[in-house]
């Protein structure tokens, strides 16, 4: 190996650690996705802007970066390219209309541990070692009134940096948001209940049996519509 | 990927969904076909805006709704025009 092999070698190893390995980081997770050249110009453009940031105290070109480049690493998807898909208009007004919220933020109640692998309480450190694990693994879908205390609900994702979720449920799973706007009355109301799974599961598992269970769940609920939030 | 599977069989069983995602995603929303898409220009895992940003995530989720009263047809693919912690 040439000594330029050698140093693209390196590049791609450090590139490809932040995908769930000794840098792992799941925020940039998708660094691993792109070319050596694109993820190269990523940290320039990053430390460019970082560096722009430092005499204008703006951040945001610094997250403009981010959001660019991530969007960057998820442009190819093979699996899973459909031609058409099903729709239904929404048949009452708004603020007839009850809604419910369903994510795939990995959201829980506290002493309803939809236990992984047989695993209670597990950390969100071996949700994140155990990803492809959990790729296989049948959907767990967990139920949650809307009207739970902050302090009850725990959220574990394998697949997702849940730090902004630890600090704000609504930035991924809205509940305390949805209320407000149900009690301005844009929102005919809710469903008592909420739900949520961890998405990175079997997406096969998913089709052939646990998403249908999951709709004649959802219907107990007299919901008019859903809001689905994916992470 | 997960969510738009729910979402096309939620519709298949005529209810109706609204996604709220992550603009990252644009290409997996477009190729699985779904029926009401709103993208935001927040970083991932924070699909909905920044933590303690009231004003923001209440702003995205009624654009949402007003996607999910106002979309004619599948493939309905909208873009909040605010700036992830911009206040707006």
């Amino acid at each position: 190996m040439s000594d330029s092999e050698k140093l693209a070698a390196a590049f791609r190893d450090f590139k490809e650690s932040f995908f769930y390995g000794d840098r792992s980081n799941l925020n940039f997770k998708w660094l691993a996705h792109l070319e050596d050249s694109q993820a190269a110009d990523f940290f320039q453009d990053l430390l460019d802007g970082i560096g722009t940031a430092l005499d204008d105290d703006d951040l945001q070109n610094v997250v403009d970066i981010v959001n660019r480049w991530q969007a960057e690493g998820y442009r190819i998807q093979r699996d899973f390219d459909y031609d058409s898909g099903p729709f239904v208009r929404l048949e009452k007004s708004l603020a007839e209309a009850r809604l419910t919220l369903l994510t795939s933020s990995g959201h829980f109640v506290d002493g309803d541990d939809p236990k992984p692998f047989g695993v209670e309480n597990m950390s969100q450190a071996e949700a994140e070692r155990r990803v492809l694990e959990f790729l296989k693994e049948q959907p767990v879908l967990s139920q949650i009134p809307m009207d739970i205390p902050a302090q009850d609900l725990r959220v574990r994702h394998g697949g997702y940096d849940i730090h902004g979720a630890l600090a704000d449920p609504n930035t991924a799973f809205p509940l305390y948001r949805l209320q407000e706007i149900a009690d301005q009355g844009v929102i005919g109301g809710l469903s008592p209940l909420a739900y949520s799974f961890v998405g990175a599961c079997s997406q096969k598992r998913l089709l052939k049996k646990d998403g249908l269970d999951w709709v004649e769940r959802i219907k107990t609920q007299q919901t008019d519509a859903i809001l689905l939030v994916p992470v | 990927m997960s969510v738009g599977h729910v979402a096309r069989m939620l519709e298949e069983a005529a209810i109706p969904t609204v996604i709220i995602a992550a603009a990252a995603f644009r290409t997996r929303m477009e190729m699985m076909s779904l029926p009401r898409v709103l993208l935001t220009p927040n970083p991932m895992g924070r699909p909905i805006g920044a933590p303690g940003d009231v004003k923001g995530q209440t702003g995205v989720i009624l654009a949402a709704l007003d996607l999910l009263e106002h979309a004619t047809e599948s493939g309905s693919i909208e873009v909040y025009p605010h700036a992830y912690r911009s206040g707006a």
